[in-house]
């Protein structure tokens, strides 16, 4: 796998040269791994027609190991190692610097090497006192401007700053080192970044552990204030020592930051699981308005939408309409509560923030976006146009007032679909249950019949199926509710119909009692209907993955991208 | 011995024996990890001879990551919350360095008060005031410090009572004919209060707001 993958690491990751790139991928890997959904051994009786080829509502893709992404790591680091004639560390630091794109790297840094190393952290500043040069990377500086510097060098500052300049010589090997952090005298073992300044052992390893481990930061910092020396990868082991934990995790997070930056790379959002799947044709904003990238990490069961942070299934409705839908739910239900709760997404890039003490100057710790964490609007304006965030809201009291206004038949057409959509989600959640009961049936039906334990999983099969398409169901009434009234609307929901009255019907046979005399015409029933519900799947899936590909679809909401 | 408790322990003493500083640092228990950080006003601000003081919680890895700290006493600052005392400092967040000490953050916090940054603000309304009228966002935040911060009476406000009845317009940095006009109309005096402070009903402002948008307010 990834040894096909490297055909396309030379090339740059930004989006023109993505293109090309796709076809050698699709050619390579369209092995339609992304429909192994059948259980194993019985397949053969549920066949449905179509074979084993890419449907139309399914997309390339795959799935990529920690080292696999590491392999790619290392090649574009090797890359710029060679042709910048520096070492891979630092390499590998002027790319996470730069997101890496190389292209960008090199052209900045042939324009001025300095200028990009000292920004990346892996140079000091010049001696000169010129301006410094722009530290793009972070946010801080240029939104707080000189005013908050100032303050700062007000601080006491200057006394630990001295305190680390005089230690410096004593360190290279006389005596008494006062570690300017734990004030401890007897520690023998001290560590410094090219800025020299020096630390004892242990607080480099408490500081880098604490980096890794609490703020999920690979990016790391000289302790000094001030000093925006970067500990490359072999400092950051040599001060780990033997904490092999924290060393892989802060592995992980490089490569987390390198999946992160790559459009046609998203790392599985599962639990503990360290994989990446490579989507390319869904890495841009506007292939989600034609497509539901569903993939799946090497592990079946992560399945996960590429194009948003949905980590389920949400097919047939695109992520746009599916963000539109859930955030309809979250504020209509409960606003109060998940204003209150202590995690939002950023509203720009998605990814989770966590509220961290009283203040509501928040700054997303991926895309560096600055919000408040009352209203959700950019910090920025608060500062220029001032409305208000704090007890007082305009917008929101406006808001309410227009909530109280909304005219019945709204409120109640939104919770048509609601309830059919919260209940297609409570019955698929009971089907745990259903699972546990079906187990036991099929104990039962090994007892009572001449069936063996392959022949009797069709039960676990039609459960399977019968969550499966649950959940098609559930996005479908959050499309219907999105959708422009007219012919297309109406064909849409003949196939829902279909599809609903399928599945309740095959929920009602596998809940059944048995009865040891019909148990094989039961088989057959059941297996029949498992075979019509997923054609019925099938077409629902197809047709509007196909619906998209002909623009059949028009919404009654702006939605976003389009 | 523990890095963090020798660290703290030596902050805590090297901050007693600094007798040139207004600093202090103290004990809440027996905890060294919970304490009260105390700074005189400074001179030729609105928080002159006030004393303020600073919840102080030393997070479980100190010195690596940032000390928590809140204003106890409240102040008038459009980068602190009037209400809850939090503060939007950058060195609170993410400029944090372990080389930053408990004295050197109270020190910071200390010019917070000399230079506000209303563009960059933890409380909008106060922020707002601050933009509208300077000389009266003063007058309220010295009306604060006498009231919270033990500062010094002045002639004209709050009648110099320093025990006496908190004059809640003067609290809330408003115009008194203005609260007057409003309550003439039979609303309660604190709701008027209430009402015009969040529509920063104060100088140059007061003309963007008709008297409508006003009884609007204090009909919800
Ligand atoms: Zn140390
Ligand atoms: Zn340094
Ligand atoms: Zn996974
Ligand atoms: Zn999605
Ligand atoms: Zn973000
Ligand atoms: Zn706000």
């Amino acid at each position: 796998m990834s040894s096909d993958y490297e055909i396309s690491d030379d090339e740059n990751y930004s989006y023109e040269e993505e293109e090309e790139e796709d076809e050698m991928e699709v050619e390579d890997y369209d092995d339609g791994s992304a429909s192994e959904i059948e259980v194993d051994g019985i397949g053969d009786d549920f066949k449905v027609p179509g074979g084993s080829e890419r449907k139309v509502y399914e997309v390339d893709y795959m799935s990529l190991s920690q080292p696999d992404v590491e392999k790619i790591m290392a090649t574009d680091v090797n890359y710029i190692s060679g042709i910048f004639g520096v070492e891979p560390a630092v390499a590998a630091q002027l790319l996470r610097h730069m997101n890496w794109n190389k292209e960008k790297l090199t052209d900045k840094y042939m324009d001025n090497a300095s200028q990009v190393s000292v920004a990346a952290g892996v140079d000091l500043p010049p001696r000169e006192p010129t301006p410094p040069p722009p530290k793009a990377s972070s946010s801080r500086q240029s939104s707080t401007g000189p005013t908050r510097t100032a303050r700062r060098s007000v601080a006491e500052t200057s006394k630990t700053s001295k305190s680390t300049k005089r230690v410096a010589s004593p360190a290279a090997g006389v005596q008494s080192f006062v570690c300017p952090i734990c004030f401890d005298d007897s520690q023998t073992e001290t560590m410094a970044l090219m800025c020299e300044h020096r630390f004892c052992s242990s607080c480099w390893k408490e500081y880098i552990t604490s980096k890794v481990r609490t703020e999920a930061e690979c990016t790391i910092t000289c302790m000094a204030e001030d000093c925006n020396i970067v500990a490359l990868d072999p400092f950051v082991k040599k001060a780990l020592t033997d904490d092999m934990e924290t060393w892989e995790r802060y592995q992980e997070l490089l490569v987390r930051q390198f999946v992160s930056c790559i459009p046609h790379l998203k790392f599985c959002p599962y639990p503990s699981c360290t994989n990446t799947v490579s989507c390319v044709s869904a890495a841009t904003k506007s292939s989600l308005l034609t497509m539901v990238p569903i993939v799946a990490c090497s592990i079946p069961t992560h399945v996960f939408c590429f194009g948003c942070p949905i980590d389920a299934d949400h097919r047939p409705v695109i992520c746009a309409v599916a963000k539109m839908w859930l955030q309809k739910c979250r504020d209509d239900s409960e606003t109060a509560n998940w204003i209150k709760s202590n995690t939002k997404e950023c509203s720009k890039c998605q990814s989770t923030i966590e509220k961290n003490g009283g203040c509501n100057h928040m700054t997303c710790k991926k895309c560096k976006y600055e919000f408040c964490w009352v209203c959700m609007g950019p910090w920025s304006e608060h500062g220029t146009s001032w409305y208000s965030c704090n007890r007082y809201d305009e917008k929101a009291s406006v808001d309410a007032r227009d909530a109280q206004a909304r005219s019945r038949a709204s409120l109640e057409r939104y919770l048509h679909y609601y309830n059919r959509w919260a209940n297609h989600e409570q019955s698929a959640k009971l089907s745990m249950e259903l699972y546990a009961k079906t187990e036991k049936k099929m104990e039962e039906m090994q007892i009572t019949s001449e069936l063996t334990w392959i022949q009797v999983q069709f039960m676990k099969k039609a459960v399977d199926v019968v969550f499966k398409c649950r959940m098609t169901l559930k996005w479908t009434y959050a499309m219907a509710y999105y959708l422009s009234l007219g012919n297309e609307k109406e064909l849409f929901e003949d196939n829902q119909r279909d599809l609903e009255r399928a599945v309740e019907e095959l929920s009602e046979l596998i809940e059944a009692p048995i009865d040891p005399e019909t148990i094989m015409a039961l088989r057959q029933k059941v297996t029949d209907k498992t075979v019509y519900v997923q054609k019925r799947n099938e077409i629902m899936l197809e047709d509007t993955a196909k619906g998209y590909l002909d623009g059949r679809w028009s919404w009654n909401a702006t939605v976003d991208g389009l | 011995m523990d890095a963090r408790l020798r660290r703290v322990n030596k902050e805590i003493a090297d901050c007693k024996n600094d007798k040139q500083s207004s600093v202090t640092i103290d004990l809440v228990d027996e905890s060294p990890f919970h304490l009260i950080g105390s700074f005189d006003g400074p001179e030729g601000t609105p928080y002159e001879g006030g004393r303020f003081q600073v919840d102080i919680v030393i997070p479980d890895n100190y010195p690596f990551q940032p000390v928590k700290m809140k204003f106890i006493t409240k102040v008038y600052h459009p980068n602190v919350s009037s209400a809850s005392g939090a503060i939007c400092l950058d060195i609170l967040k993410d400029a944090w360095s372990p080389v930053l000490t408990l004295k050197s953050t109270l020190i910071s916090l200390q010019s917070l008060l000399c230079s506000p940054e209303p563009r960059d603000p933890q409380d909008a309304e106060v922020a707002k005031h601050y933009m509208t009228s300077k000389s009266s966002f003063e007058d309220t935040a010295r009306y604060w410090t006498m009231i919270y911060a033990g500062g010094p009476g002045k002639e004209g406000l709050g009648k110099g009572a320093k025990g006496g009845p908190r004059d809640e317009i003067a609290m809330a940095g408003l115009d008194r004919a203005h609260v007057a006009q409003f309550e003439a109309l039979g609303f309660d005096r604190a709701k008027v209060i209430d009402v015009l402070r969040r529509l920063n009903y104060r100088g140059a402002n007061v003309a963007n707001i008709n008297d409508d948008r006003v009884v609007e307010e204090l009909l919800k």
